[in-house]
């Protein structure tokens, strides 16, 4: 095993570790800091794929802006963020997860097979890829395709992020400025539709 | 020997990982954090993809928009998560049974 | 400048989006806001119509776009419709946001680029931009149902709608990736020739299956329907007309153009080894079960949810009919798309006018009686009802009768008698409403709903009845257009 095959497993392990970690936490703040470890372990891989650009966005956008949000408002929500475990509804669940992971694990099955018959077909296709030019997927190049090739789709973007932007305040901004009052007299007749219904 | 299908296969194991927490649990910044987990598992194997074919950018260009898009998504779906912990004070998706028949 | 006019319809949406946000923070009057933002989605309507009968073909340099963007007689089709769909439900929400003492400038802004997202969104040419627009789109949506910031109901609406939306989008994401690394593309042209080389089938299997579950999420089809009914509800009125309408438009283009683009090769689209069987059971399902459920609510804005799922149903019959005749098939689902656009604005708005602030109306009961006390808001309710319900001579039944023809024509005549069973049985529960409007009066001591009064409401109200009865009298004109739309898949079979 050289350095480069440890360096993989390393990341992958520890890729795998925080995922789970992310999602079985019972408090979210460990659960933010398995997503943390994750999200470090595939900049990791990324620099392994010549993705250096990318390993650096993926640092700052996920581990410095996405990760510190979700603390961020697990903090304002305090102790409320983390939510006793309950049964309800526990079985429907399984199955569903259940479904899902093995159609994953079958996904991943019908890859490995076809990757294998396909290195038994052509042996010198199991060997990695040939090496990239020095430059690619370094911040100079990447940024000359963003800005020549990719400018549509970044233009476009442009809406995303302000939607993003304007969605967000008018959703969390504080109270309604309008009396809350109109609110509360205008609940009664849902909450009559909602006796009619149940 | 490391070759792309191994990335892939790492990734497939990360997306399956968030995809059972998204339907297992019912916390829902954890249900959030498993998105999380999945988008990162696909824009893994877009960069893995990209590292086999590294004639044009293609797979990492589109790694560049997932990540900035998943910032978005992320602050709409906190700034809901906020305004559902205004009204109910708690953050858990199954108590989202109000509308339930 | 010819390019900057085939792309003016984005354009103006965006632009407008932009001005009126910042009137909206650098002005006293907030009173233009409604106003101005149908302004501007009905000049992206007449700048789609104009650049339409000025030809694309005589517009060089749309290649410059590519393959980000595909501005074809298709996507100013859709242009048209999602901004048709948007400008109605512009003018409910000048009517309802004021009324229910929510109105504030971020709605109109939301909907300008929820709208200019879906427009991206049946533009998009790669699998990037059809993401972008797609999210765009999404957000948007998700904001507008969570609008309502005193209501426990619109936030959880919402919440739910974001996370299977977002958990919807990742697996079609992950699909994304796949055919990436199956053909080394991810322009749909791309895609298409890589799939139809048949490498790296079971990639490809996967992908597909993949893509086609987030594709059928974002129509809200059974088995993903579930957000629908709650969203739905949830939301403000004015952003349920907005996701029954545009949203469900621009997925069923994105719907159009990936399947046919991506997997229109003969082996994808065969009846053996393809989706279009996938997609008839879900279409089969999708009906029977919507139908099902609706006839059985109590609250008749849950019931026009129910019936959007049942209308994606028949419009997904359109889209397996594409197997035989992918022109015919996807110019049935354009007409219908479009006469569903009317029918659907038009029965929320209706919605809207029969109730006031306090006593919005919700269930059947508080219908009850009002054709008598008041026929100008019940008998516009009834027209489109009865185009929902398929009815001749309303636009519904034309665009019913398109698709069940192509279906019929493609050689589904079993999936057509159950399309037929199904719209026979949805009537029932669009008459039910006008039984209660026409023949029950109120209970003693109920709270009588009455229409409020609203110039915006009675518009949109106006024009969606005049297109109703217009596509439903003489349907040739703009079925003509639909099927020019569609022949960009006109070789799609191969």
């Amino acid at each position: 095993m050289n350095l480069g095959q440890a360096y993989f497993w390393i990341c992958a392990a520890l890729a795998v570790i925080g995922a789970v970690a992310a999602v079985a936490a019972k408090n979210p703040i460990r659960g933010a800091m398995g997503l943390l470890l994750m999200i470090l372990s595939v900049a990791g891989l990324f620099l392994a794929l010549h993705a250096q650009f990318l390993a650096a966005i993926q640092l700052i956008v996920y581990a410095g802006a996405i990760v510190v949000l979700f603390l961020f408002v697990i903090m304002l929500i305090g102790p409320a963020a983390s939510t006793p475990p309950d049964k309800r509804g526990l079985p429907s669940r399984i199955v569903g997860a259940g479904i899902f992971a093995l159609s994953g694990i079958g996904a991943m099955v019908l890859l490995v097979r076809s990757a294998l018959a396909a290195a038994a077909a052509a042996p010198d296709a199991g060997t990695a890829p040939p090496l990239p030019p020095s430059d690619f997927g370094g911040i100079d190049t990447l940024g000359r395709v963003l800005f020549t090739h990719g400018l549509v789709p970044f233009e476009l973007s442009s809406a995303l992020l302000m939607v993003a932007i304007i969605g967000a305040v008018a959703v969390a901004r504080g109270k309604q400025s309008d009396p809350t009052v109109a609110a509360k007299t205008a609940e009664p007749s849902k909450t009559r539709a909602k006796e009619i219904a149940s | 020997m490391i070759t792309t299908n191994s990335y892939v296969l790492l990734s497939a194991i990360l997306f399956t990982i968030g995809g059972i927490g998204f339907l297992v649990r019912r916390n829902v910044i954890v249900t959030l954090m498993s998105i999380e987990v999945m988008l990162n598992a696909v824009n893994l194997a877009l960069v893995a993809f990209n590292r086999s074919m590294p004639k044009a950018h293609t797979g990492q260009l589109f790694a560049f928009f997932l990540i900035a898009a998943e910032a978005a998504e992320v602050a709409v779906g906190l700034a809901i998560v906020i305004s559902i912990f205004r009204l109910r004070r708690s953050v858990r998706t199954d108590e989202a049974d109000l509308l339930k028949n | 400048m010819l390019l900057a006019f085939a792309l003016s319809p984005l354009l103006v949406v965006a632009i407008g989006a932009l001005l009126l946000m910042l009137a909206e923070a650098f002005s006293k009057v907030r009173t233009g806001l409604a106003l101005g933002t149908v302004v501007v989605f009905f000049a992206g309507l007449a700048l789609s119509a104009s650049v339409w009968l000025y030809g694309l073909e005589s517009i060089p340099g749309l290649e410059v776009l590519a393959p980000w963007l595909i501005i074809d007689r298709f996507s100013m089709f859709m242009n048209a419709v999602l901004c048709l769909g948007g400008g109605l439900a512009a003018l409910l929400a000048g009517g309802y946001l004021p009324e229910h003492k929510i109105e504030r400038g971020e709605f109109y802004s939301l909907l300008l680029f929820a709208t200019l997202g879906a427009m991206m969104l049946s533009a998009s040419g790669d699998f990037l931009t059809l993401f972008i627009g797609l999210e765009t789109m999404s957000i948007g949506a998700y904001a507008m149902t969570a609008f309502r910031r005193t209501s426990a109901r619109s936030a959880e609406g919402a919440l739910k709608y974001f996370l299977l939306g977002s958990f919807a989008a990742a697996i079609m994401l992950y699909g994304f990736a796949l055919l990436y690394g199956a053909t080394g593309h991810t322009d749909l042209a791309g895609v298409g020739a890589g799939v139809k080389s048949g490498e790296h089938a079971p990639m490809v299997l996967i992908a597909m299956v993949l893509v086609l579950a987030g594709l059928v999420f974002k129509v809200s089809a059974v088995p993903f329907h579930m957000w629908t009914p709650d969203a739905y509800e949830g939301a403000p009125t004015p952003a349920t007309t907005f996701m029954a309408v545009a949203v469900k438009s621009g997925a069923f283009a994105m719907l159009l153009r990936v399947m046919l683009t991506c997997f229109g090769d003969a082996r994808s689209m065969s009846w053996s080894s393809g989706w279009p069987p996938v997609l008839a059971w879900i279409a089969v399902l999708t009906m029977t079960v919507a139908n099902l459920i609706a006839g059985r609510q109590e609250s008749v804005k849950r019931m026009l949810a129910y019936s959007s799922i049942a209308h994606a149903g028949y419009l997904l019959v359109g889209v397996v009919a594409t197997m035989k005749n992918p022109a015919q098939g996807s110019a049935s689902v354009l007409f219908y798309l479009l006469t569903y656009t009317v029918s659907t604005a038009g029965a929320f708005g209706a919605l809207i006018l029969c109730g006031r602030f306090g006593a919005e109306a919700v269930s059947y009961e508080d219908l009850a009686g009002i054709g008598r006390r008041h026929p100008a808001a019940a008998l516009p309710f009834s027209l489109f009802l009865i185009s929902l319900a398929g009815f001749p001579p309303t636009a519904g039944f034309f665009g019913k009768w398109f698709v069940f023809r192509a279906a019929m024509e493609g050689g589904f005549t079993w999936l057509t008698i159950i399309a037929f069973l199904n719209s026979v049985l949805g009537a029932y529960y669009y008459l039910r409403v006008l039984v209660f409007m026409y023949m029950r009066e109120p209970a003693a001591g109920a709270p009588i709903a009455t229409p409020m009064r609203s110039g915006y409401v009675n518009f949109a109200l106006i024009l969606s009845a005049f297109l109703v009865v217009v596509l439903g009298v003489s349907p040739s004109l703009s079925l003509d257009v639909a099927v020019k739309a569609a022949a960009a898949f006109g070789g799609g079979a191969g």
